[in-house]
């Protein structure tokens, strides 16, 4: 039993402490990576210290940091290693000497020069407002005395004199030489206007206080007029003239550099910042750095597009496809996705005229092959043409689903050959086209007419039921009957041949939003649709509610 | 003076912009990398047939070092590329080597094989040589002299012609002056 004990005792002493030390030397290590990590940057994310950063890179970037504080490095020696590989851009605080000690610095300086200016404005502001204020108290009184201190001379009382009156006289006589001396600093241009007409208020309201104490005193001659003296130097209504002139173009100065400045700061962090679009992508801007052709506005619009997209709000996506091709043209993810939403509303050319503009620019964008192999397959029936994207496509992607499924329809294409193509219409042919007819009313709907309503006519090819409209005509305040025609002028997107089998139906919409159909809004379709294009006739009825 | 206080403000506020629009133009994705002209640091890597190469048994030949990924579609696309050039060149005093970061070796085979790589590649198991040649994206390649100095760096996918013409500089010593760009994706 003893011997148990003792060996207890001994365990306690000699192993327990060293556990306890390793895990004190662990936790040690640990807390010196961390404290290390927090101050690297993961290099592939934004402004994340690898301390912080879940990523795989950021975790590979810890394990070398705890390896070398294992292996005994300093703090310094550890990050000397990552700046030796990163540059000192993967210093989240950087170094405090060098040129980058400036940025320690100067936050300081400003903060400095930011509170002493602060001050300066403050004591002038009071100082404007003490001096009107007082002013205005005293002014009923002032303007006599004012006149009086400044036109007379007074003699001095003896020094030995040290009566009231001879100190208020002494004041009286400083204040004076003061306003004098204050009249020559403005002349010589020590002061400007505005400070020479503060202080001058502040002196002069001391004055009026000095001289109405003095009429208050039993009376007596206050003073003997003396021979005057030479005056400060007098204006000159020429340099006076200038002076004014210079603080204009101050002002003027002052006001466009200042809009400048916020022009500047304005443009520059707009343009030059932006959000990032994924995670490959950087926040620095294309306005300078040159790293993104697309501005904010198509990025925007390309975003809201792809929404609309997912959402199946078609025409919505055109619109915003629209807005990006506009200011980017050459933009192959827009060109992509109207390549969808045409070949979904059956348009296989249109389709493919997209799809071919979005890989003219980028010739290995995965989704513009895709659907162009899909348009060859699908629409085309060019097997061959498409087994040749989708094989190249096959290499492109890495593996997984979306590599499955380019795998999937490889498989599902015939071997060989094409089904044969139909002949496409002649442009002179498309652009003949029209569908025209008669709209009307049904008799029971008409007193359900809102005057203020829009009709759409809106033609749908008949093979992309579903999709986006081809054409829609939008008649403002219609009156029943209405003849009617469409034809290509009102194809929804440029490119798209008005042709083929097309359904022609009608709404009366209330609130004249083609995207929205309301309660209350008025339809009705060709009987007999899909109608051909170019046909004469195609008449409908209105006579549903909705 | 009126003059003064002008040249003041603009004393101040000049350099704040100044330095306000250098800090705009800078993307930190390219700032310049610190590698250049510095010498390659060694590793070994086993390589997909099993055998190990060390950059110190280089020594002597110019260097192709190429950094990819399976799942990286830059990396796709420029492989044929790598192969292409590698063809050109394996018979003169030049190598080629690929280093997989941040994948399985199951899928690092798959795309050797699928696009017929020839040259060595092998696998960063921990990332640590990443880390050494300062990696942030994928693909990134290095050009390495005779003597194992860092020549030239590309950041992102590139062509054939530009590897041959890089790899004929690294030869003769030529070290460029900027990394190159091309399509990149970053490591996870």
């Amino acid at each position: 039993m003893l011997f148990l004990r003792t060996l207890l005792v001994v365990y306690a002493l000699l192993v327990l402490p060293g556990n306890a030390l390793l895990a004190a030397t662990a936790a040690n290590v640990e807390d010196r990576t961390r404290e290390i990590a927090t101050e690297l940057r993961c290099v592939v994310c934004q402004n994340l210290s690898i301390a912080d950063s879940p990523s795989e890179m950021a975790q590979q970037m810890r394990a070398i940091v705890r390896e070398q504080v294992e292996a005994g490095k300093s703090a310094e020696q550890i990050k000397a290693f990552f700046v030796s590989k990163y540059g000192e851009w993967v210093l989240l605080k950087p170094k405090t000497t060098g040129f980058a000690a400036l940025l320690w610095i100067l936050p300081y300086v400003f903060l400095v020069l930011g509170v002493l200016a602060a001050l300066w404005f403050l004591r002038r502001w009071s100082l404007a407002q003490k001096t009107k204020l007082s002013a205005a108290a005293s002014a009923p009184v002032s303007d006599t005395m004012r006149r009086e201190l400044l036109t007379e001379e007074f003699t001095l009382p003896d020094l030995e004199d040290s009566s009231v009156r001879a100190s208020l006289l002494r004041e009286r006589d400083r204040l004076k030489n003061e306003l004098a001396e204050l009249e020559f600093d403005f002349q010589t241009g020590k002061h400007s206007e505005s400070d020479c007409a503060a202080l001058k208020r502040e002196i002069e309201t001391k004055a009026a206080d000095v001289m109405q104490q003095l009429h208050a005193l039993p009376a007596q001659k206050l003073a003997t007029p003396m021979p005057k003296r030479p005056t400060a130097k007098k204006t000159d209504p020429k340099s006076e003239g200038s002076r004014t002139r210079f603080r204009h173009w101050q002002l003027i100065t002052g006001g466009v550099f200042l809009l400048l400045f916020g022009l500047a700061l304005g443009v520059m962090l707009t343009q030059s910042i932006r959000p990032r679009q994924g995670s490959n992508d950087s926040m620095t801007g294309d306005f300078m750095t040159g790293t993104t052709p697309a501005n904010s506005d198509a990025r925007a619009a390309l975003a809201d597009g792809k929404q609309a997209f997912s959402r199946q709000e078609f025409p919505k996506a055109i619109d915003a496809f629209k807005k990006v091709l506009a200011s980017d043209p050459d933009n192959s993810e827009a060109h992509a996705y109207m390549g969808f939403i045409l070949m979904q509303a059956g348009h296989g050319d249109g389709a493919m005229l997209a799809f071919e503009k979005a890989l003219s620019r980028a010739p290995n964008f995965p989704m513009a092959l895709w659907g162009k192999g899909m348009v060859l397959y699908q629409d085309k029936k060019d097997f061959g043409a498409a087994r040749g994207i989708f094989e190249k496509l096959l290499h492109l992607v890495p593996p997984g689903e979306e590599r499955d499924e380019i795998t999937k329809v490889l498989a599902e294409i015939p071997a060989t050959g094409s089904a044969p193509k139909p002949t496409p219409p002649t442009a002179a042919a498309v652009a003949g086209q029209t569908i025209s007819g008669k709209i009307t009313i049904d008799a029971k709907l008409k007193d359900k007419i809102d005057p203020q309503a829009a009709l759409f006519i809106i033609a749908r090819s008949a093979a992309g039921a579903g999709g986006p409209p081809l054409a829609v005509k939008k008649i403002d305040k219609p009156t029943f009957p209405l003849n009617y025609s469409l034809s290509q002028e009102n194809v929804m997107m440029q490119g798209l041949p008005f042709s083929g089998k097309i359904s022609i139906t009608a709404r009366l919409d209330k609130d004249g939003n083609p995207t929205t159909r309301g309660a209350g809004d008025l339809t009705g379709e060709y009987k007999n649709n899909p109608a051909q294009a170019g046909a004469k006739n195609v008449d409908i009825a209105i006579d549903k509610v909705m | 003076m009126p003059w003064r206080r002008l040249t003041i403000t603009l004393a101040i506020i000049g350099p704040i912009l100044a330095l306000l629009a250098f800090g705009f133009t800078r993307d930190a994705k390219y700032i310049k990398s610190p590698l250049l002209a510095k010498p390659a640091t060694p590793f070994t890597v086993t390589l997909y047939d099993g055998k190990k190469l060390s950059l110190e048994d280089l020594r002597g030949r110019a260097v192709f070092l190429n950094f990819w990924a399976s799942w990286c579609l830059p990396c796709r696309e420029e492989a044929r590329d790598l192969e292409a050039a590698w063809q050109k060149v394996k018979d003169r005093n030049m190598v080629f080597l690929g280093v997989a970061l941040q994948d399985t070796d199951k899928n690092s085979i798959a795309f050797l094989k699928e696009f017929n790589i020839t040259y060595p590649n092998g696998r960063d198991e921990t990332g640590k040589i990443g880390v050494d040649y300062g990696t942030w994206g994928i693909p990134e390649s290095f050009f390495i002299d005779p003597q194992g100095r860092i020549t030239y760096k590309h950041v992102g996918g590139i062509r054939a012609a530009l590897v041959i013409s890089k790899l004929e500089d690294a030869a003769k010593g030529i070290v460029s002056a900027q990394e190159g760009r091309g399509d990149y994706q970053g490591v996870k």
